[in-house]
């Protein structure tokens, strides 16, 4: 009787053990899941922030001076804003006529395009400032003194003449993924009061 | 008799429980082999979730916050003036201060001429010429 209820227990506690194994075993894997989730949701995320880029920026100061040597131009700047008519000011025109920083673009070296415009003539008085810019050629260097006594060195990438019907606004102002300067001034055929184009210099910083 | 009686119905117990435990662990590991069968879906389920809220709500957002930021709102001109910039007057155009000055010098020029005859008037109506 005991033996035959021992063997009974025997029996039925084995089966159960082999039950509850099966059963174990479902749950630690189950339990591995989470963790390849975990596992994996980690090692997504710092793969998004790793696509930063590094740009040799400079910090943000107004432009005092600058030079281009290849043209023979070396003038101080002066700030211009917009005009009431929301084009861009322009310099005086005065005998020796400045360049201009447009103040509502970046400084030169700040990440974006920095606007510096000067005149081509300057009426009665003879050349302007950039009399020579469609001179200038891929390569060229353009220095920037800045007010904080640092220099921002460009060099040429595009000389471009566009209709002023045409000027390219998105180009010349829109934004760009790295510090880049933009010389202005006017060009090609002479009219009564001005001219028909618009010389546009394209370079990015270097130094 | 009764050994036989009881040993067959401990094996059939045993039997009973060895089937029912393999019923148990298929049914608790249909359970588990559908979760990491559904552990797949539950994976696909947070995977989707988490991966989706890491990946659009942190690559999606701060890529296409920088995207957007890049193309529309902080745009790195703060101001784009309209039109072309007027950089360049030619000899046959004046500038405002020559205009005023023209002005200037026409009325003189005119002041000049009145005086002049009104003073040759006089001297005419005073030699009684």
């Amino acid at each position: 009787m005991t033996s035959l209820s021992r063997r009974a227990f025997v029996t039925a506690a084995t089966a159960t053990l082999l039950a509850g194994c099966g059963g174990g075993n479902g749950t630690t894997s189950s339990a591995n899941a989470p963790q390849r989730q975990g596992s994996s949701t980690p090692s997504g995320q710092p793969s998004a922030p790793s696509s930063a880029k590094t740009a040799h920026a400079l910090a943000r100061s107004v432009p005092v001076t600058l030079r281009v040597p290849a043209i023979g131009v070396d003038t101080p700047v002066i700030q211009l804003g917009l005009a009431s008519d929301g084009t861009v000011q322009v310099p005086p025109i005065t005998a020796h006529d400045r360049a201009g920083w447009y103040r509502h673009s970046p400084t030169p070296g700040q990440t974006g395009p920095s606007v510096i415009l000067g005149h081509v003539t300057v009426g009665a008085y003879g050349d302007g400032v950039f009399r020579h810019l469609a001179k200038l050629r891929k390569g060229d260097r353009i220095e920037a003194g800045l007010e904080n006594g640092t220099t921002a060195t460009f060099t040429v990438t595009t000389v471009r003449t566009v209709a002023k019907a045409d000027f390219p606004s998105d180009e010349v102002y829109g934004n760009v993924a790295r510090p880049e300067l933009r010389l202005i001034t006017c060009g090609g055929t002479r009219t009564g009061t001005g001219y028909l184009d618009n010389v546009i210099v394209f370079a990015t910083l270097t130094g | 008799m009764r050994r036989t009686v009881l040993s067959a119905l401990a094996l059939t117990c045993g039997a009973v429980l060895a089937s029912t435990a393999p019923a148990f662990a298929a049914g608790a590991s249909a359970a588990p082999t559908r979760t990491p069968s559904a552990v797949p879906s539950a994976t696909r389920a947070p995977t989707p979730a988490p991966t989706a809220e890491p990946t659009r709500s942190a690559s999606t957002a701060p890529s296409a916050e920088p995207s957007a930021a890049s193309t529309r709102a902080p745009s790195q001109v703060a101001e784009v003036p309209s039109g072309a910039p007027d950089t360049g007057v030619t000899t046959g155009s004046k500038s405002s201060d020559d205009m005023t000055t023209g002005l200037a010098g026409a009325g003189a020029a005119a002041l000049l001429v009145g005086g002049g005859a009104f003073v040759v008037v006089r001297r005419r109506r005073t030699t009684g010429v």
